[in-house]
């Protein structure tokens, strides 16, 4: 008897030690300072709205607010209506559909109490008491306070509800077992409210709340631990997500955004792109279009403000400087692979140029892109696949996707013919790799 | 919303937002008709133009991005120097077939010669690959080239 409560104990011990140490620090605990309530910390204002919406109905505040969440891309489907979810996004196990939060009462959240909504959102817990998949960032929302939650409720209550039942997940066990998400949120969630810490500005304290509660931007740009979870020893050092490399934004200065300046930062958030850093496409596109692009000024700087305090991560995977300008003539530089070149001359050199600094537009100068340094090649190949556009307060600039004109071998060509040329190191991309590309992000 | 540029070293006004392609604007609002619509996503090469002496697609180019750059058309670039030169061996070697592909070809022919006075058949090949004939006359179109760039033109 004695013996079996003692391995029961140890057992127990070493699954908690197990959970504790897989589960790691928290998305803020690298600051180390004295925490406060949020009601108690009267140095600033880290939740909320900016100073001009201040006086704004519940309804605008709400807006601001959802899209600086950004719930608009994932729940909706690509020319469908806003908010009526079905996008799908493939998994290693299956795919997962994003749900409607129009107020439809059927199909959407129109039955939703205010309790039920922050539950889903701080929480993960649907309205009929079953648990969300974490596809859904609850574990970034979970730092939101209530009136934040419930002003984008009323925003989205005040849309038209529209009648739309996303497609059936398709996740095989044991991922479709939905209730076992009870043991995962128990562990990964930490169902807490953001709380201000009064070692750092007022400025660092709405940057955090910003970045962590609303933006989630370690949803992708923070590697995942063996529970996929988001493993914040590394913290914003970069990951693979939905097919696309979301890039290192620690402070590292070879590899993350340690050397750039603050305008380049402000610019490459407000506008999807900085001069010599290139622009944003892809899933960061998308988030500079429906999210970034709408803050107001101060909430950028105060989200810079944040992003320069991450401790520096370095990626391995990555050059310690990015190429300089490649020569002005084809004949120059690196011509290994000819079948590459050629797919270069006649489809993409005409607007991006020998040299990788584009004769159209600063917004397609390839030189010093982390995309055409990265040796694996990852976002040279989505963008030739899936093309991209930029809008900008000079207009729409974009890039036609050329998925459909070229195949798997030639898209692998070109996108190690570029990374060699423009790049530090030449990929080795095969049709395959292509293939599991195409897969990864096909609609 | 109006918008100004520079053609052919000519100003032109006109109301157009600031995300519509450049082709557009020559053929549609100027009239400028000789710039030819092929794929409508720069691949075929017909809509090419110069901004600032190179040869970009009009076809997938914002007229946002061109305000103050110096843009030429087939209309005018016969009074280029190399525009000149490619036109006359254009004639002398007879590339032409049906027509369609052309103005763009020579628009790329005549960047190419601008900045590579004496091309051999890599340059050709890495100036040229982006603009297509339906007819196939990337022979002639390769023997024009050299004779412009010869100065050997009757």
């Amino acid at each position: 008897m004695r013996i079996l409560a003692s391995i029961v104990v140890i057992a127990i011990v070493a699954v908690g030690i197990g959970v504790w140490i897989i589960r790691g620090p928290g998305p803020l605990d690298f600051a180390g300072g004295t925490k406060v309530a949020l009601g108690d910390y009267s140095a600033g204002k880290p939740a909320g709205v900016p100073a001009k919406l201040e006086k704004a109905s519940l309804v605008e505040r709400g807006e601001y607010l959802a899209k600086a969440a950004d719930c608009m891309v994932c729940h909706t489907k690509p020319g469908e209506k806003d908010y009526a979810g079905g996008l799908a996004f493939k998994l290693p196990f299956g795919t997962l559909y994003s749900t409607n939060i129009t107020p439809d009462k059927d199909t959407g959240i129109g039955n939703y109490s205010d309790q039920d909504f922050l539950n889903a959102v701080q929480r993960g817990k649907r309205h009929d008491g079953a648990r969300l998949y974490p596809a859904m960032p609850y574990t970034s929302y979970t730092y939101m306070n209530d009136e934040d939650v419930l002003a984008v409720k009323a925003y989205l209550f005040s849309l038209p509800a529209v009648r739309a039942k996303a497609p059936d997940n398709t996740l095989s066990f044991p991922f479709n077992q939905r209730w076992a998400m009870i043991f995962w949120s128990a562990v990964f969630n930490p169902d807490t409210r953001f709380a201000p810490d009064t070692s750092k500005s007022p400025e660092w304290n709405r940057g955090a709340y910003l970045a962590e509660a609303l933006a989630h931007c370690g949803e992708c740009h923070t590697p995942r631990n063996l529970g996929f979870a988001l493993d914040n020893r590394k913290k914003f050092a970069g990951a693979i997500t939905a097919g696309w490399h979301a890039f290192n934004i620690s402070s590292d200065k070879a590899t993350g955004l340690g050397n750039w300046s603050d305008e380049d930062l402000i610019s490459y958030l407000s506008v999807g792109h900085a001069p010599g850093h290139g622009s944003a496409s892809g899933p960061m596109g998308e988030a500079v279009d429906h999210s970034f692009s709408q803050f107001a000024p101060e909430d950028i700087r105060s989200i810079v403000a944040y992003l320069r305090s991450v401790p520096p991560q370095s990626s391995p995977d990555l050059p310690a400087t990015t190429a300089p300008v490649a020569p002005s003539s084809h004949k120059d530089g690196v011509t290994a692979d000819a079948r590459g070149k050629k797919v270069f001359a006649s489809a993409c050199a005409s607007c991006h140029g020998w040299s990788g600094e584009s004769p159209v537009s600063p917004m397609a100068t390839l030189t010093g892109t982390w995309a055409v340094n990265d040796p694996a090649a990852t976002n040279v190949a989505q963008i030739v696949i899936s093309g991209t556009i930029r809008h900008t307060p000079d207009g729409a600039l974009s890039m036609p996707a050329f998925g459909n004109a070229y195949s798997d071998d030639e898209i692998a060509a070109v996108a190690n013919y570029v990374t060699a040329r423009f790049g530090t190191k030449g990929s080795k991309l095969t049709a395959k790799d292509v293939a599991e590309l195409r897969e990864q992000t096909a609609e | 919303m109006a918008t100004t540029l520079t053609i052919n070293g000519e100003t032109k006004s006109f109301d157009a937002p600031p995300d519509m392609p450049l082709l557009w604007v020559l053929r549609d609002i100027l009239g400028m008709t000789g710039t030819k619509f092929g794929c409508g996503i720069a691949q075929c090469g017909a809509c090419t133009v110069h901004v600032d002496g190179r040869a970009v697609r009009s076809c997938v180019l914002p007229i946002g991005t061109v305000a103050n750059r110096a843009i030429t058309t087939i209309e005018h670039v016969g009074s280029t120097p190399s525009g000149a030169k490619v036109q006359k061996a254009w004639l002398e070697a007879e590339v032409i077939q049906c027509g369609y592909c052309q103005s763009g070809q020579i628009m790329s022919a005549a960047a190419l010669l601008a900045a590579t006075p004496n091309p051999d058949d890599a340059d050709i090949d890495a100036a040229m690959a982006g603009n297509i004939c339906r007819c196939g006359t990337y022979v002639r179109i390769r023997e024009a080239i050299k004779l412009a760039a010869s100065g050997r033109q009757s």
